[in-house]
């Protein structure tokens, strides 16, 4: 990626809602041009995040940089930030046209008719919506409706356009192919997305970027390899869905946990001791199997769910914790297992990811 | 099913429909027919009796007595209507947009309608020793040196009755309109802020277009009341201001029917004008 002069920056950004600490001293530096997913769990944050961005909501402490300008004090109106709504907020009592030329009718700069009209209609093909100018807001689809605000926000060009779950709203389909569509205009236009969501598997997929907001605290920025592959810390790995995590000791060099001792090579400084392999890394064995390439993990078969592309089987510890195995069909046929039967679940400790409270290796 | 269907069901529409249709004709329908009817009819000095004649009307648009009291009924109407909009708008902005906690928009509109607690005439009534010669307002004035001598004008005019009908009838603008601006999403706002309008703009081009259902609601509220009204003229201006209310009332008192029924039909038409005026503004079935 190249180098490039920061879109906006966050320096020690706090908000607090009467006693909650929505943020926590917030730094974060966003690159432009880019598809920036802001992953986090409910309650982490991230709206409110959105909303200090936006002007919405002004911090308790800590700057905001847009463009290398300090916006801090600056209100909403003047920022030139785009804001997508979950609820997408459209007008109810303007057409789909007005509605996207709302913006540059009512904005400080004076505007010509003919300009309008020309920005305006070319923003609504750009979402495909030809031809529903007149119509009104509760005459379109959830998914339309979602296309018109974001036609709204981009007909003024803005350098950052912030998306509020803007997913969240639609059906399961129309998900995946807007996901699609809104990396594609992103890409045609010069601006950075950022898009908060509570579903890894959107932030994994869309962004260029992810940052993972936990307590109001950004807990890790990277590519989403990166944080899939090398989650920073335990939350993470569990919010990620990917994960199963064994809490147990660690000594020194030895993680001790449900599998039994194992020895680890390199551990993360975490709040608690926690041994993580992938779903997909975790392999099945007959209960008496010997040669196994790590440790061993009695578990009892509950039950599979049939994906498509893989299948999950789902496990039972002795402990009575839930266990997954995601095996993937292009690996070949899945063995067949009998429910309520003993198996040994193992792995290759070098895929292992430990996190620990001793942070001395 | 057959094809005995949509007569059944036409059977049940009129079955539904009967009480409240009979009811409007007996009470709402025949009444205001049979004033239409007394107003044609002949009236002598202590009798009425049912020969048809024009005299009753002809005696009201001849007379500059009536037919003035017909325009103050429209001027104060008009004034009590701006008034209330005015000062009801942004009580209700405040209401029902600025204030974040629903309790408390709940509790201000609770301690809007305290002053029905009392009764209409002693709320009328009760203006009086606020705006009398020697009452509150003039003591205060005086007190603070402001004035030397006690504003007269205060009470049993023209203003009295003004300042009585806004403050008795501008909580019924004050309701609609905290209603419907209490029904707007935030988020509405919120976006037309980012998408770069001022607080002037997303008043007159978002939150006003979004509260008139309310507005209009607001006015015809008013407005039947206030066209009807009599008590606070009669109460507050010392028989000086006579709106068609009065002369119904002074009409009936002397049992002149005829003209108390030409007065009744003219209040009813300029009421059917308004609201129906009102009503074009705003489609509000939309809104239901």
């Amino acid at each position: 990626m190249t180098q490039s002069e920061p879109i906006f920056r966050l320096e020690g950004v706090t908000h607090k809602y009467g006693d909650l600490t929505a943020l926590d001293g917030i730094d974060f530096v966003a690159e432009d041009n880019s598809y920036i997913a802001l992953l986090g769990p409910s309650g982490s944050g991230k709206t409110c995040l959105l909303r200090v961005i936006a002007g919405f909501e002004k911090p308790d402490t800590g700057r905001i940089w847009f463009q290398g300008r300090d916006i801090t004090d600056l209100p909403a109106h003047e920022r030139g930030i785009g804001f997508v709504f979950q609820n997408f907020a459209l007008f109810p009592h303007l057409t789909i046209f007005e509605n996207v030329a709302f913006g540059l009718r009512n904005g400080a700069l004076k505007i010509s008719a003919a300009e309008i009209t020309d920005r305006v209609s070319s923003a609504i093909e750009m979402v495909g919506l030809s031809g529903m100018e007149d119509r009104s807001p509760d005459q379109i689809s959830g998914g339309q409706k979602q296309r018109v605000a974001l036609a709204r926000s981009l007909v003024l060009q803005p350098k950052l356009v912030l998306l509020d779950e803007p997913l969240g709203a639609l059906d399961a389909n129309l998900r995946e192919r807007m996901q699609t569509e809104l990396r594609a205009i992103r890409e045609r236009l010069d601006v950075t997305f950022l898009h908060v969501t509570g579903s890894e598997t959107e932030a994994l997929a869309m962004g260029d970027q992810v940052a993972v907001l936990d307590k109001g605290q950004i807990v890790q920025y990277g590519t989403p390899e990166a944080i899939y592959d090398s989650p920073a810390l335990s939350d993470v790995a569990l919010f990620l869905n990917r994960f199963n995590l064994f809490d147990g000791r660690l000594d020194g060099a030895i993680f001790e946990g449900p599998f039994g001792a194992t020895p680890v090579s390199s551990v993360r400084a975490n709040t608690s001791d926690v041994y993580a392999i992938r779903y997909d890394r975790t392999r099945i064995f007959d209960a008496d199997v010997v040669d196994l390439p790590g440790p061993a993990l009695p578990v009892r078969y509950l039950a599979s769910e049939y994906l498509g592309s893989s299948i999950v089987f789902l496990f039972e510890t002795e402990d009575r914790k839930t266990v997954e195995v995601d095996h993937h069909l292009s690996l070949g046929e899945p063995r067949d297992l009998t429910v309520g039967e003993k198996y040994t679940l193992s792995w290759d400790p070098a895929q292992a990811i430990v996190f620990g409270k001793e942070t001395a290796r | 099913m057959s094809a005995a269907t949509p007569s059944r069901e036409t059977s049940n529409t009129v079955r539904l429909l009967a009480p409240g249709v009979v009811w409007m004709i007996l009470f709402l329908v025949a009444p205001i027919m049979m004033i239409l009817y007394v107003s044609f009819w002949t009236q002598t000095t202590f009798a009425i009796n049912s020969t048809l004649t024009l005299d009753s009307w002809k005696n009201f648009f001849g007379s500059e007595a009536y037919v003035g009291a017909l325009w103050t009924t429209i001027r104060l109407w008009l004034i009590v209507l701006s008034l209330t909009i005015l000062i009801g708008y942004p009580a209700a902005l405040y209401v029902g947009l600025l204030v974040k906690s629903k309790t408390v928009s709940t509790i201000l509109l609770v301690l809007c309608v305290i002053p029905f607690w009392t009764s209409f005439l002693i709320r009328v009534l009760a203006w009086r020793p606020m705006l009398g010669k020697e009452g509150a307002i003039n003591i205060i004035l005086q007190k603070l040196g402001l004035i030397d001598s006690p504003i007269e004008v205060l009470l049993f005019s023209e203003l009295s009755v003004i300042i009585g009908m806004t403050q008795i009838y501008v909580v019924f603008m004050v309701g609609p309109i905290a209603f419907m601006l209490g029904r707007i999403d935030r988020n509405i706002i919120e976006a037309a802020r980012d998408l770069g309008a001022g607080f002037g703009r997303i008043f007159w081009k978002i939150v006003l277009p979004l509260s008139l259902p309310g507005v209009v609601v607001g006015s015809i509220f008013v407005s039947v009341m206030v066209l009807g009204e009599f008590a606070t003229s009669g109460a507050l201006s010392g028989r000086k201001v006579n709106l068609l209310g009065n002369i119904i009332v002074t009409q009936v008192g002397s049992l002149k029917w005829a003209m108390a029924s030409v007065v009744g039909v003219i209040l009813t038409i300029l009421l059917g004008i308004v609201v129906a005026g009102f009503l074009r503004i705003v489609d509000l079935k939309r809104e239901i």
